[in-house]
Formats: structure tokens, sequence, C-alpha cells
């Protein structure tokens, strides 16, 4: 690292807010996608907009590549500096700046964790809709960065229906203010063209969001089933018949063992083969009506039994299991690769068991546990990555699912981005065409692509596909086919999403 | 040593990377660095064991860095022994460094000569509260400047009255309910008899019959968490056999009830200092399945006993602070909350974020001032809008630490051990009526 960038970064940010000692940065080297790997050469932590901006300037000044980062809860890698540089990390910008609860609105720093802003609003009779399984560690700026999603999102939509003000720290250090909410834009809106840009357009800094009062009336109703393709059908129908629940989730067998056995044991039955954890909400009418219409949908598809949660202890540990199913899987391996794909809501017993087969011929094992109303299939394969025959058959599969998926009409990604885990599957779905327009917003924001380089958009020359190593194994760029329905649900064009 | 001897290896497999772990650490939330996390200090660890890392001094101060205070391992979904790995690590750690002379003279006769033996216990207790009187404390502090923080804010040693051993059998008060030894502790008798006393008087009036044994001093709690192992060892199984003598002289086992959260949280896994094959791990066990803590003394009978003894006492509306290694460390967070919702003339309030750690964390506040002060600066916070006249914990380092931060910030709330608060309620005779 050039000394004189150096004196000018600890003199903007302290001692206390650059890590320059190889140990430390040691930790930054990846986020929750541990196959790939690079210490950074320097972490800053700025403590607000206008230290990010100075950061920002000196290292574009320096042509030194950036990589933003939140809490590192990321599954694809994004936040991991494959082509070195600097990671800006925004933990130390964690404050609520106003919460206005008669508009509300609240705007807060990129580094507040999603469940602070919850907790805030909740005082107000109010809450934050979006509630990614990780939402007590990740923040709130890699949320937008990754348009996320969690299972309340199904009623209410990713991050970018709730996103109403951005401030952002270019790459050359100009700060943009976009923090005026507006939900109409005049012009072009930018804001929207910033969720779900993973980091390569700009830092945001500042995020302006809407909040949504607590309904009048929740209920979480817990499905058991004896199989799998039951449930996945029982979910199927009630998307057939319009039935609109708030959330829609389903854990399988393995998945029930290992959260039981956590601290964040729910009471799941451990001997069901599936179960599915359902919440409904809005007022008494309308409750008491999709509660019965739900009710007649799991009767029919053979659910053993229904428990109603009886208060709200009980349905918070519901939920606590639900969001503790990822990290309890660290109980079968030491590491765990998390796929997340799109498919048609009516074909969801049949890929669930098309992307479990995918595992079980390459001797993986595989849970699921998925945001099954959204069509969101996460299947969690355990590995460990001190194998490289295993870490190959993952990745193997985990490329064999997305096509699998595209090809039934599903799409690449439901939340958690692209990053660097299926940066070279944008070929099975988009066009070089695509790509390429894809490339052009970029030529605005980053022209020099200084910005989280690597990520993403695959690296295309002479018709060839390079993309980074984590790549195995390649495979034919299928066509692409996708339904309306799944590509919809695919991180930048969640606006669209019919509901 | 190997790498892998030097960290857990085995069990930072455990850890998923998942990040879930990391808004719930003092240190991350102090610093924002990753590094200082959970999850990273264990991505370091086995960073260290598979060569990709050194365990050079950024990594000891990490290691250093960390209050123990186990708040990760309550959020771990994977199931990660966050404490034994640390005290793993810690070991390795001092087995292989190099410290600064005089900080290595001044552990060696902390750890291995004052804190096992009562002699040098007593002696210095005197000697502090000789100083306090004069004002010598004062002026020490002053002299050492930072590092003198916690001999200003230290309370006043109690008169020697005060620090007298507990009685080796206290009866029962009324029917005998059952029989229970309590663990007397090391520093507990020299600065909180008064809580040892209010330990025994509330078992005594549940019915209990007191034991209390005089072979052992320090239960080698802070040893392990500060990676002197082999004297954590020697002192456990002094403790182990202590008890077992005690239980052979009265002729029945005994459970053993302790009031300081640090000393049960590391009593209950007693066998866990000792290496597996070791062929004291079975008593060793034995012992730790015996071990409560004091809010859980009191289950059925006793509770009722405990009860109809209850009466007036002055009225206080009280927050209870969760010692970390009662809540993360033995998972009990239910009991102490009921006890003193027993109580008359006692209003309850939460803490907001009553879970986390205040900075105590046994000689942490000693070591680090300064972090344990930042550490403890939202606790205060909490404690200011909680509209509580008194706090309440259960764990003597809490105290110290509470006592010494509300007094820093002008606040002279009381801080009372949640046996204090019980024992100053207790009447002479069944007072049926009193609620
Ligand atoms: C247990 C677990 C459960 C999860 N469940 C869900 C879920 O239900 N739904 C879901 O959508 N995701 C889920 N995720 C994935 C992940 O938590 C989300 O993608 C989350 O939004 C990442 O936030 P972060 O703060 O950790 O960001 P990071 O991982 O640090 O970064 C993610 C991306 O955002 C960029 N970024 C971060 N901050 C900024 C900023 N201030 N400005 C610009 N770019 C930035 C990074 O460069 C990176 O590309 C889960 C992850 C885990 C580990
Ligand atoms: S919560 Fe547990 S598994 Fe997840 S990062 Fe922390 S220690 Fe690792
Ligand atoms: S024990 Fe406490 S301080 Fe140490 S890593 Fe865990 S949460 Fe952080």
């Amino acid at each position: 690292m050039d000394r004189a960038l150096l004196h000018e970064l600890r003199a903007i940010l302290g001692p206390r807010g650059l890590i320059e000692d190889r140990t430390r940065r040691v930790a930054y080297e990846c986020d929750g996608l541990a196959f790939e790997r690079r210490v950074p050469e320097l972490v800053l932590l700025p403590a607000d907009t206008a230290q990010a901006a100075r950061c920002m300037r000196a290292l574009h000044d320096h042509g030194v590549p950036v990589v933003p980062r939140g809490a590192g809860t990321g599954l694809t890698g994004g936040a991991t500096p494959v082509e070195g540089g600097v990671v800006i990390g925004t933990a130390r910008m964690r404050r609520v700046l106003e919460l206005d609860p008669v508009d509300r609105i609240a705007r807060v720093e990129a580094g507040l964790v999603n469940v602070e802003l919850s907790r805030a609003a909740a005082k107000h009779g109010l809450f934050y809709a979006p509630d990614p399984s990780s939402q007590r560690a990740c923040t709130l700026g890699g949320n937008v960065a990754n348009n996320a999603g969690g299972p309340h999102c199904f009623r209410h939509g990713n991050t970018t229906r709730h996103v109403v003000g951005l401030v952002a720290v270019m790459h050359d250090g100009e700060v943009l203010d976009l923090s005026e909410p507006r939900v109409d834009p005049l012009g072009d809106d930018l804001v929207g063209l910033l969720v779900g840009s993973e980091g390569m357009f700009a830092l945001v800094t500042e995020i302006t969001v809407r909040l949504t009062p607590a309904p009048q009336r929740v209920e979480t109703l817990l499905a058991v089933f004896d199989d799998l393709d039951a449930a996945c059908d029982a979910v199927s129908e009630m998307i057939a018949e319009q039935l609109e629940p708030s959330a829609l989730e389903i854990l399988d067998k393995l998945t029930i063992e290992a959260v039981e056995a956590s601290v964040f044991a729910a009471g799941y039955p451990p001997d069901a083969e599936a179960v599915l954890l359902i919440e409904v909400e809005g007022s008494d009418a309308e409750v008491e009506a999709n509660s019965a219409g739900i009710a007649r949908v799991l009767e029919r598809r053979g659910a053993l039994e229904t428990r109603r949660a009886t208060g709200d202890e009980e349905r918070a540990k519901l939920w606590a299991g639900r969001k503790g199913a990822y990290g309890a899987m660290g109980r079968v391996a030491p590491d765990l690769y998390v796929t997340d794909v799109v498919v048609p809501r009516t074909k969801l017993r049949e890929l669930v068991r098309r992307t479990t087969e995918i595992c079980r011929e390459r001797g993986l094992k595989v849970a699921n546990v998925f945001h099954a109303g959204d069509g969101n299939l996460h299947p969690n394969v355990s590995y460990d990555r001190r194998d490289p025959d295993e870490v190959a058959r993952v990745l193997d599969a985990g490329e064999k699912i997305m096509e699998v998926c595209i090809e039934a009409g599903g799409t690449l990604s439901g939340e958690h981005g692209i990053g660097l885990e299926k940066q070279k599957q944008m070929h099975l779905y988009f066009s070089p065409a695509d790509l390429d327009a894809m490339e052009r917003p970029r030529d605005v924001f980053d022209p020099a692509r200084r910005m989280n380089p690597g990520k993403t958009l695959p690296i295309r020359a002479c018709m060839e596909t390079r993309t980074r190593p984590i790549a195995a194994a390649s495979s034919d760029p299928a066509a692409r086919r996708a339904s309306p329905d799944a590509a919809a649900a695919q991180s930048t064009s969640d606006r669209e999403r019919p509901r | 040593m190997q790498l892998t001897e030097l960290v857990d290896y085995a069990k930072s497999l455990d850890c998923v990377h998942c990040g879930l772990c990391l808004h719930t650490c003092p240190t991350y939330l102090l610093t924002g660095n990753e590094s200082s996390s959970p999850r990273g200090r264990i991505h370091l660890m086995r960073s260290v064991a598979e060569g990709a890392a050194e365990a050079d001094a950024d990594f000891a101060e990490e290691m250093d860095f960390c209050l123990l205070c186990r708040h990760c391992e309550s959020v771990c979904p994977s199931g990660v022994r966050f404490g034994r790995m640390m005290e793993t690590t810690r070991a390795g750690l001092a087995e292989s460094r190099q410290r600064p002379h005089v900080e290595q003279l001044a552990r060696d006769f902390g750890f291995g000569t004052v804190l096992p033996s009562r002699a040098w216990l007593s002696m210095l207790a005197g000697l502090a509260r000789f100083g306090q009187r004069l004002g010598l404390d004062r002026a020490a502090a002053a002299f050492l400047g930072e590092r003198g923080a916690p001999i200003a804010s230290m309370p006043p040693v109690p008169p020697a009255d005060e620090r007298r051993p507990l009685p080796r059998y206290t009866p029962a008060e009324g029917e005998v309910t059952g029989e229970v030894a309590v663990l007397e502790g090391c520093v507990m008798p020299e600065l909180f008899g008064r809580v040892n006393r209010a330990t025994v008087a509330c078992l005594s009036a549940a019915g209990r019959e007191v034991h209390c044994s005089r072979g052992a001093t320090c239960c080698g709690s802070l040893h392990a968490h500060n990676g002197e192992r082999a004297l954590a060892r020697r002192l456990t199984r002094e403790t182990v056999e202590a008890h077992e003598a005690l239980e052979a002289e009265v002729g029945t086992a005994l459970p053993m009830v302790v009031n300081s959260a640090g000393c049960a949280a590391h009593l209950v896994e007693a066998h866990e200092v000792f290496a597996e094959d070791d062929p004291f791990v079975p008593r060793a066990r034995a012992f730790a399945a015996k071990v409560i803590d004091f809010s859980r003394a009191f289950d059925g009978e006793a509770r009722d006993r405990l009860a109809a003894r209850l009466g007036r006492g002055p009225a206080r509306r009280v927050a209870w602070d969760d010692p970390c290694h009662l809540c993360h460390g033995q998972g009990v967070r239910d009991e102490p909350r009921a006890l003193i919702d027993l109580l008359p003339d006692v209003e309850r309030v939460e803490l907001e974020d009553s879970e986390a750690c205040c900075g105590s964390a046994g000689v942490y506040s000693l070591a680090r001032p300064a972090d344990a002060a930042g550490v403890f600066a939202p606790k205060r916070d909490a404690f200011a809008r909680s509209g509580a006249d008194a706090l309440v914990t259960g764990n003597p380092g809490c105290h110290l630490q509470w006592h010494a931060g509300l007094r820093a910030a002008g606040d002279d709330a009381p801080v009372l051990h949640l046996a204090e608060l019980v024992a100053e309620r207790l009447t002479p005779t069944p007072a049926g009526d009193a609620r």
C-alpha cells in the first residue's frame, strides 16, 4: 500500500478506523461463502458519510479498488475482495438518524443492523418488513446492495419496495444525496438502480426506508407433514387459490433435526418429514377468512396436524427456529453452501425433488429450508472445504441446480445476489445483449471498474467466457427460457413482481 | 507446540461462518472490527491452525480483548463452544508467548500465589482496608493514571468482622427440608462476606441445613479463563476433593449452591478442564452435576418455606442484570426473576439488553480498564432508562463493575446481590400474613 495514501487515510479515520495488520485483515478474507478467499490490503471503517467520502476520494486518486462490506453475511462472495484492494466496512456507521412515526419513514446509516431498525420501529407500532433470516446480523446497506428478501417479503416485497431514499458515495468521493423520500421520482429512478447493485455502483452510506404499521392481528400456523411432496403441493395450491398468507416457509426433516438440536429448538416435531410455517396477518376478518382457507388446503393435502401459536412467545420461537436453520446445519458438516434459486410455484414439488436428487447423485448431504411462497428454493448443501473433491462436487451440484431451475422457467437468484457464486451462470439466463446492457450503467457509475471488481458480470472476450476460478467445471450455456413469473422474482426487477 | 494444539482446531470447524453472532459481541460493537467478533476470532484461530495466519502479537491481543462473556454461544445456531475454544487458545498462548517481565510476575503472583491462598487473600484485604482508610488508594490511583482506575473505584473493603469465614454448619430454621453445601469462594469472603451470609440465611430460612467446607479456596475459574490451565486443574481438583470430603463427613450427597455465577459456570463443567482421558474426569463430572446457582436452590417446598418467611423490607424498584455466566454460561434466566417476583415491596423492571456483558469479566476490568468502561457505557444508559432505583446481580465481578460504574457516573443507586435482596426481607419468624 502506497505510503502517502496510508498516511492520508490514517489522518481521515484515526487509529480505530483502519485495520492495517495482516492478522486482523484475515477476518475479512471472505463472507458467508467460504470457497474463495483473499485478504484485503487494508480495511477502512469510516464513522460517517463525510469520512467515507474523503476515503473514497483518496482511494480514487490512487486508483485502488474498493469492496464495500456490511456484516459479511452475504452468501455469494459479494464482500470478498477477490481482486485485492481495500475493504470499506460500515460497522461503525449504525445510527438511526431519524424516525418519523407519522410519515412512517426512517433514515438510517448503512451499517445499522436490520433487527435494530425493527426494534426502533416497534416502539411506534411499526415494523420494517424485509426480514432476512440473517436479520440479527446483516446490515441495511448489505440488504440494499443485495435487494434482500425474507419470509415476510412474500407479502410485503423485497428491500427495493421499501427503500425510498439513499445517500451514496460515488467512486471518486462525490456524495450523491438522494435522501429526500420520493415514491415516484422526477427524472431517473437512481435509488431503484442502486438497490440490488451489489456494491458495484457506489458505497451506500445512508438509507431512507418506509416503515409498515404492525398488523392488527397475526396468526402463526405450523402444519406438520409426513411427506415433503405434500407440503410443496399444499403451497402450490394455496397460491393457485389466491390465499394470501404473509409468509409461507418449508423446512424438511434434516433441517428440523438440526434446528431441534440447537439453541433455537422451536418444538418442530422431530419425526415429521416436513413442516410448513405459515403466517397470516391483517384485520380480524381477513385473518379468519385466510386461515380458514389455508386450513382447508392443509387438510386436503394430508397435513397430520396444524398447530396455532398461542402467544407472542411461541410465535417468536417458531420463527427463531426458522431463522437459525442455516447456522444449525453447521452441526452436520463444517461448511455449508446455500443455493438461492427461484422456480415457478406450480412446480415446487418436482423441482425440490430434482434438486435433492442432484445432490444425492453427487454423494452430498442436502437439507431444504426455503421461502416456499415465493418459489425461492434454498438447498443447503453440507461439505468440508478442506476436501477439494467434495468442493468440486458441491460446485457442480450448484451449477446443475441452477441449470435445471432455469430450464423449468425459473431464475438464478431470489435474494442473495449474484456475487462470485453465480457469475458464470449469468449466461444461462441472459443473452450477450442483456449483459452488454448491464455493463452500460457501470460505465457511468464506475468507469475505471474499481468498485467491487470481479463480481456479478462475467468477463467476456471473443465469444469466450472467463470467470473467476470459482467455476470448477464448464457447461454449455443453455438457452434462456424464463417464465415471466419467476423472472420477476429476480433481484433488480422486483418492482414489477405480480402480487 | 503444534499449531493445531495451540488452538482448538476441531471445535473451530463447528463454525459455519454465518455471522449471526456478530451483533451480540461487545468487543465488535465497541470497535466494528470483525477480528474482534466471535466469528472473526474463530476464523483467526482456524487460520492459525491451518498455517494461514500467525499467532503473533496481534492475534494474542484479539484473544485477550475477548471478554469471554459467551454471549456468542447463546445465539450460535451451530452450537459452537466458544468459551472452551477461547480457554484452549489462551492456554496455548500462555505457554508460547513472552509477556513483559513485570506483567508476567504480577500474573504469577496473582494467579499462583494470592488466589489459591486464604492467608494471602485475607492479608491483602486487610492491607487494602488499611490503605483505603488512610486515603492511600486515591494516591496510588492518581499515581498509576488510567491503570489505577480500578483501585480508585474499588468499594470499601469491609471491616474484619464482616470478613470472618462462614460457619462450617448452619442449622435449618424450623423443619428441615434438605441439606446443602455452599461454596465460600476466594474473593467473596473478603469483599462480599455479607453476601455469603445472606446466602446462608436464605437457605436456612428455607429449611436447608447448610454446610461449608474449609478444604478449598479458589475454584480455578479465573485461571481457566485466563489460560492458566495447570493451575485451573489443580484448584478445580481441590474444590472437588473438598466437596467429596465434606460429603463423606456429613454422610450424604450434597448439592453445591454457588452464589457467584462465574464460579458456577466453571464448576458445572468442572470435568472439562481436564484432559479427556484423565482418571479424575468421572469424579469431576459427578461433582459438576451437583452444582447449582443460588437462584435455583429454592424449588417446591423450599420455595414455599422461604416465601412464608418473607416480610416487609425497603421498597425498591429493581432491575435484574443477567450475569453472562449465568444466562449464557448456565442458561439460567427465569429463576432469578421468579425469586425477585416473590418479594414483598419489590417491583421488578426489565433492563434493556440485560444479557449484554457489563465489562467486568473476571479480571478483565483490572487488566483493561478502558475497554471495560467502554463495554459498560451502554449498560449504564440502559439502567438510567429502566427507571429502577437498585441494580440486582448474581456475580461478584458484575457487582464490583456496577458499583464502580454507577458511582463514576454520579449515580449512587445501590447494587445488591440477589441473596441480599431476599435476605433483607427475612422476618425472624414465619410471617404468613406478610404478603
Ligand atoms: C444465516 C443466513 C441467513 C440468510 N437469510 C437470508 C434471507 O432470508 N434473505 C436474504 O435476502 N438474504 C439472506 N442471507 C444473505 C445475506 O444475509 C444478505 O444478502 C444480506 O443482505 C447481506 O448483508 P450484509 O450486511 O451481511 O452484507 P455483506 O455480506 O457484507 O455484503 C453483501 C453485498 O453488499 C455489498 N455492500 C454491503 N454494504 C454496502 C454498502 N453500504 N454500500 C454498497 N454495497 C454494500 C457488498 O459489497 C456485497 O456485495 C442470509 C445469510 C445468512 C448467513
Ligand atoms: S453464530 Fe456460530 S456458526 Fe455462526 S459465525 Fe458465529 S460462531 Fe460461527
Ligand atoms: S465471548 Fe463475548 S467478547 Fe468474546 S467473542 Fe464471544 S461475545 Fe465476543
